[in-house]
């Protein structure tokens, strides 16, 4: 496998202000993340709001600009926000986001958006792009018959149709899917998720599949990462990360999915709120919801150490319990 | 129905419609006090309007029929004053949005006190202090200190517990949760399931739970209804219901949710989608996604009726009874309902 | 807070500043006030001599320090007219114009809002229908168009209300209500829209599923909310209860600020038309301050963004 896409260290840090004469707070969104997509795979990206999942989706695509660290894509540094380069290499990644009806333009017909790409990178006209515009809808399962609907006279389902499509266009290498799911019902979602897996395996693409659905991403990602306050605290497989999850964070994440037939009372509970990205604890910032809390997790940020072939994981307890193992 | 307890909630041909056009038809159903029953289906299948519509909560322009009771006493087209009374102190509910269903510019404790006090005959002190154990009760960490501080100071999770710490405040025999954890995170949700399951074990509350999550519903109700299109298309105690869907669309369900534990593989979506209010298929609503349609389903809508005990089915082609379990078919099935 | 209130005086001196600059330079660029004084025939020496004596011989820039400075030690100048002072012509009409803004400002209020907030209770009502369409008449007859009309209709056809002066109360019945239409109509169709606004939000199902009476929940839940948004609207009224009433004063020869204005600016009288702005901005600011001050207050999610 070769890999596609490789980020070092980033790290997205905003300012927040709080007034004309007090210092601003520096909110680390992202902080200190590296990965790697290979080409034709599926990088899973889960956890809860406010950890940096979808600010990391737009640094992977240079959406966002990395405040540190770099990003490179098919061995090159990503070119710089907005420069002629950067819109070149759009043509090579794609962004699909939550809410279709929001990343369509109402007034135009869907086939015309479809085709949009085609135009921005000169990659097909006349004839030519009639028929790739239809075979686009015909691969995303859109009927010919819809190609002069608008969005809102489609379904929800048929406009993340439409939203695929259009990233597909251009032939992208990648794609990032930022809950790309989570808006639909579960029958439509399954045929959006069959679609994007079905695409893939066509195609090649690979995905960054960002999603607070742990089942989803479970069934459509070969690896995951599992975020918490802008760091990723455990990467593996995705058969690994499910069956034998070993943060404690995972842990609970994992437990917290509702399975029919197993009663709540078997199933770890986290305490305690949801983190708040401007005012991270000390040491490991899962340290006071942690049921395995130590006294160096308080004061020292573990950071991510492979465990075995293909695992990593962030935490001083896990570790240790594995090495002593 | 006189074997039921003494107390209950009857809906019976309960109808709704917005201009025109009907969306909610001839649910009927009885629950018990003590009950924990869970309504699942899609979004626009009609599991909250008629909950909304029970109590008589949807806007003016909805059009009502069929009859809502509690112990009896019929609750559609009621007085205020009779209304006023039940909503909160006979029948409570709390909603999917938490943060925005707090009102923004008014101190928490002062809203869990006035819902005490509309429904507790208790001086604002005492009132007061009884706030303070509610919001203690759910769970609100440093409550006393918290009491005069708005919504936008709390967490999702803390407005959903305040939601139940105000519903609670009426002391009502019937709580009604309306996708009470979609907006939360996983871990937040999974908190906030395990307090409505300590409230009604400790309360003896009967729970009424909308929600989409199958998961979700499974692990806080004894019964299940799910819903399509505006019906209740099956019906049944929890464990059953889930080891053996006897409808297509709530089999269809099933298959469609991805597992944890699953090997990864295609998932089994439905086909199509849900027809749209305006534009109802003259037959059973389902019939379009349905493996099973035959020619009778296309005629008339069937209707919900008895199958074995607590078990309700609208289905002319229900799914062989022992699929759920892998058994082979033992016998023909017969058809549970008339056209 | 303090630091919020700190910061917003800052803001307020620098919009004065502007507003005198402004003044300062549109007066001095559009007329010599000599011309205007003196009458056109007038001989040189004497125009030469008037120029000297109000400093406007000087560069423009000598003339705007010496302005400020002057203002900064609260001298507002002299009228070229009649030398008397400047701000003592300006507080002397105001109590006129307030005769007729404050009681206008009293029937904006108590009739806009109540209408507005009926009509939203009673949405696609005939009467929410006749409060649309009499607010946006109310609102879109242009005020001199208003005047005319109601003298019309009151003086010239059924001869109940004089049409002009200031002798009696009945006087001032007219530019009041001339004053008062435009901003009831205003207020009605903003206060409906706010409360229709807040009628749909999650809250106030909320308040009504926890067995509160319809009547409660309007006061205690949605009008506190719908409040928000029309203090701002009220509050720039305010603003304009010294400002708002230079045409109605003028249509009803009613002897305030306005009149003061039209006079003074027609006569180029450079210090009361600048001290007349000055007043005029200064209610506004103040005005401003004030609806700052009430969103505090009823509004605890700003309070809380401020700290």
């Amino acid at each position: 496998m070769t890999v596609l896409l490789e980020a070092r260290d980033l790290a997205r840090v905003y300012q927040i202000l709080r007034g004309l004469f007090v210092e601003p707070t520096m909110l680390r969104a992202v902080d200190g993340v590296s990965l790697t997509v290979e080409a034709g795979e599926t990088l899973g990206i889960v956890g809860e709001s406010g950890c940096g999942k979808s600010t990391l989706g737009r640094m992977l695509l240079g959406i966002d600009p990395a405040d540190e660290g770099a990003v490179r894509f098919d061995g090159d540094a990503m070119p710089g926000l907005g420069s002629k380069d950067w819109r070149q290499s759009r043509r090579k990644m794609q962004l699909v986001y939550q809410d279709p009806l929001a990343a369509l333009d109402r007034r135009l017909p869907i086939a015309e958006q479809i085709g949009e790409p085609l135009d921005i990178h000169g990659l097909a006209d006349g004839a030519d792009r009639a028929a790739r515009i239809w075979s686009l809808m015909d691969a995303v399962g859109l009927d010919a018959e819809q190609a002069d609907r608008y969005p809102h006279q489609l379904s929800g389902g048929q406009r993340q149709r439409v939203v695929i499509a259009r990233a597909l266009a251009s032939e992208p290498k990648l794609i990032v899917c930022d809950e790309p799911v989570s808006a639909l019902d579960v029958s439509i979602q399954a045929q959006v998720v069959n679609l994007l897996r079905d695409l893939q395996q066509d195609t090649g693409i690979a995905m960054v599949f960002i999603s607070h659905d742990l089942k989803v991403v479970r069934n459509i990602a070969d690896r995951v990462a599992v975020m918490y306050l802008g760091r990723i605290v455990e990467e593996a497989s995705s058969d690994d990360v499910f069956r034998d999850p070993r943060h404690p964070y995972t842990q609970a994440l994992v437990s917290s999915v509702p399975e029919p037939g197993k009663p709540l009372a078997h199933r770890t509970i986290l305490q305690g709120e949801p983190p708040n990205p401007g005012n991270r604890p000390s040491g490991c910032a899962f340290h006071p919801r942690c049921p395995l809390v130590r006294e160096i997790c308080r004061t020292t940020a573990p950071s991510l150490t492979s465990i075995a072939h293909g695992r990593q994981v962030a935490c001083h307890v896990a570790g240790a319990c594995l090495h002593a193992a | 129905m006189s074997t039921l307890g003494p107390s209950f909630i009857e809906l019976s041909n309960l109808r709704v419609g917005f201009d025109g056009i009907e969306v909610l038809h001839d649910i009927t159903l009885t629950i018990a006090k003590g009950e924990a029953v869970g309504f699942v289906g899609e979004s626009g299948c009609g599991k909250s309007v008629t909950w909304l519509a029970a109590l008589g909560l949807l806007p003016g322009k909805a059009q009502v029929t069929g009859s809502v009771r509690l112990d009896g006493e019929e609750l559609r087209g009621a007085s205020h004053r009779l209304l006023e009374r039940v909503r909160g102190g006979r029948i409570a509910i709390i909603f999917q949005d938490p943060s925005s269903s707090l009102n923004p510019v008014l101190r928490v404790g002062r809203q869990i006190t006035e819902a005490v006090r509309l429904h507790r005959s208790l001086t604002v002190h005492d009132a007061k202090a009884e706030a303070v154990r509610l919001m203690d009760m759910v769970g609100i960490p440093d409550a006393r200190r918290r009491f005069d501080l708005y919504p936008h100071e709390f967490s999702g999770g803390q407005c959903q517990r305040l939601m139940i710490a105000m519903a609670l405040a009426g002391q009502p025999d019937y709580l009604i949760a309306d996708e009470p954890t979609t907006a939360l995170d996983a871990t937040i949700q999974a908190q906030i399931l395990d307090l409505l399951n300590e409230l009604r074990a400790e309360t003896g509350m009967a729970t009424i739970f909308i929600s989409h999550d199958l998961g979700a519903v499974a692990q806080v109700c004894d019964r299940v209804c799910v819903m399509y299109a505006g019906r209740i298309v099956e019906e049944g105690r929890t464990a059953d219901l889930f080891d053996h869907p006897r409808h297509p669309y709530t089999r269809g369900l099933f298959d469609a949710i991805p597992r944890l534990n699953a090997p990864r593989r295609r998932l089994l979506p439905i086909p199509g989608m849900v027809p749209s209010a305006k534009d109802m298929p003259s037959g059973c609503a389902f019939s379009p996604r349905c493996p099973n349609a035959v020619a009778a389903c296309l005629e008339a809508p069937p209707q919900l009726g008895g199958l074995t005990a607590g078990r309700r089915l609208a289905c002319y082609q229900p799914m062989p009874s022992l699929s759920g379990l892998g058994l082979t078919e033992t016998a023909k099935l017969p058809r549970y309902a008339t056209p | 807070m303090v630091r919020f209130m700190l910061g917003r005086l800052l803001r307020a001196f620098i919009t004065i500043i502007a507003v005198v600059t402004f003044a300062f330079v549109v007066l001095r660029m559009s007329g010599d006030p000599s011309q205007v004084m003196l009458g056109p025939d007038a001989p040189q020496d004497a125009v030469d001599a008037f120029r000297h004596r109000w400093g406007l011989d000087q560069p423009l820039w000598v003339q705007y320090f010496a302005y400020v400075r002057s203002i900064l030690t609260g001298d507002f100048g002299v009228s070229m007219r009649d030398h008397a002072s400047a701000l003592g012509l300006v507080l002397q009409r105001v109590p006129a114009t307030l005769q007729l803004t404050l009681p206008a400002m009293a029937l904006k209020l108590f009739l806009g809002i109540p209408a507005g907030v009926y009509a939203a209770l009673n949405r696609d009502s005939t009467t929410d229908r006749a409060v649309i369409l009499l607010s946006v008449l109310g609102f879109t007859i242009p005020s001199f168009v208003m005047g005319l009309l109601l003298v019309l209709i009151f003086s010239v056809m059924l001869g109940v209300l004089p049409s002009g002066g200031q002798d009696t109360w009945v006087h001032g019945i007219l530019p009041t209500l001339t004053l008062a239409i435009g901003g009831i109509g205003i207020l009605a169709r903003f206060s409906r829209s706010a409360m229709i606004e807040v009628l749909t939000q999650h809250y106030v199902r909320t308040a009504s599923a926890k067995g509160m009476s319809w009547r409660n929940v309007v006061w205690r839940h949605a009008l506190p909310n719908a409040a928000l948004p029309i203090v701002t609207l009220v509050g720039f009224m305010v603003g304009s209860l010294i400002a708002g009433a230079v045409v109605v004063e003028s249509i009803f020869s009613w002897p305030g600020i306005g009149r003061l204005l039209i006079v003074s600016v027609s006569n180029r009288d450079l210090a009361v038309v600048q001290c007349i702005l000055l007043v005029i901005a200064a209610t506004m600011v103040v005005s401003n301050l004030l609806v700052d001050l009430a969103y505090g207050w009823l509004d605890p999610r700003l309070a809380a963004r401020r700290h």
